[in-house]
């Protein structure tokens, strides 16, 4: 092996070296939102034909009990719900949801669930229909 | 003679630590098949409906605030510290804090150290927080009938452990629900004698 190839080498390892100290910059994209959180939020969200706040507020925490939730957090004035489970049959996987309640314009209720699985934002909208699902029977067993 | 004896009884050691082995395995084998998808968990299931029976009990009272504050008077009796109040939407949130050891767990403990000759020391539990989450609702409009559910759950601190040579730290914790229907059962039975009320059950 000639010197010279020696040295590129050596210069080459140097290089790829100081490459590898350079730290990461911080993106300005951190704030900014993804194509797929767009996505998701319209699978997040659902618009209900109900009038009171109150009762699609109770609604939600009934379908989340019913879904063996523990109901962590609830905040009346801001239609803020906060819920948490393990994975049963497992104890180390954990399940947070939250879900707010917002009248809108109109008068109906927009609801929106944001899910979380081991603190992972979960973007499967299979999810979210069954939520959406048992919140309807819910709702539907609370107007009656 | 005396030499075979001693060879027999490494053979006994030797195939008992192969059972031990296969043992250890077969329980971490199990702990891998069940493995719940999150859409799964946002579906109910047949048990959902016989969990909501055992949590759930109605009294017929206009007044939920009353039946918050006497449910809150129970767990308070029971040794609970309420940690989260909404009276707005009838929730209350409370947890107490416990031993956790069992003698079962002892004694399984030092079987394993005795068969693993003196390898394994399995963890055992230390500590507990003990929550429960209750809602009151009314559940038909002119709010003559009220429901409380409640639903208990844990959280379980293990202590320290080693395996061969890995010391495995104190900390590790185990969440459940308690599905113990007796607890339960006690429970609504003291809150309807705090509001002087007949339980219905769903």
């Amino acid at each position: 092996m000639t010197r010279r190839a020696v040295w590129g080498m050596v210069v080459g390892a140097t290089l790829a070296m100081l490459c590898g100290c350079v730290p990461p910059q911080p993106g300005p994209e951190l704030l900014a939102p993804t194509e797929a959180q767009m996505k998701i939020r319209s699978a997040q969200t659902r618009t209900f034909d109900v009038k009171d706040r109150q009762v699609a507020l109770r609604s939600v925490i009934a379908a989340l009990q019913d879904l063996g939730f523990i109901i962590e957090r609830a905040n009346e004035a801001l239609g803020l719900v906060s819920a948490a489970r393990f994975a049963e049959p497992n104890y180390y996987d954990m399940l947070g949801v939250t879900v707010t309640v917002r009248p809108q314009a109109d008068g109906r209720m927009m609801i929106r669930a944001n899910a979380i699985y081991n603190n992972k934002p979960i973007e499967d909208p299979k999810v979210y229909q069954n939520f959406f699902a048992t919140l309807e029977r819910s709702l539907f067993v609370t107007k009656d | 003679m005396r030499r075979n004896s001693n060879r027999g009884a490494s053979a006994v050691l030797r195939r008992w630590c192969l059972v031990a082995l296969s043992l250890v395995f077969a329980g971490q084998l199990a702990g891998c098949v069940t493995h719940s998808q999150p859409e799964e968990l946002f579906q109910l299931t047949p048990e959902s409906a016989a969990n909501r029976a055992m949590q759930t009990r109605m009294f017929e009272t206009k007044d939920e605030t009353e039946l918050l504050s006497a449910s809150a008077a129970v767990l308070q009796d029971l040794g609970f510290q309420v940690e989260e109040s909404v009276r707005e939407v009838g929730f209350l949130r409370a947890a107490k804090e416990r031993s956790a050891r069992e003698y079962g767990q002892y004694i399984s403990r030092f079987f394993v150290l005795v068969l693993s000759m003196g390898k394994v020391l399995t963890p055992v539990d230390l500590h507990q927080k003990i929550s429960a989450s209750l809602v009151a609702r009314a559940v038909n409009p002119a709010a003559t009938r009220q429901e409380v559910r409640i639903i208990f759950y844990r959280v379980v601190w293990k202590g320290d452990g080693q395996v061969d040579r890995t010391y495995i730290p104190p900390g590790q914790q185990k969440m459940e629900m308690l599905r113990d229907p007796v607890l339960y059962q006690e429970f609504f039975a003291k809150l309807s004698k705090a509001v002087f009320l007949e339980e219905f059950t769903l």
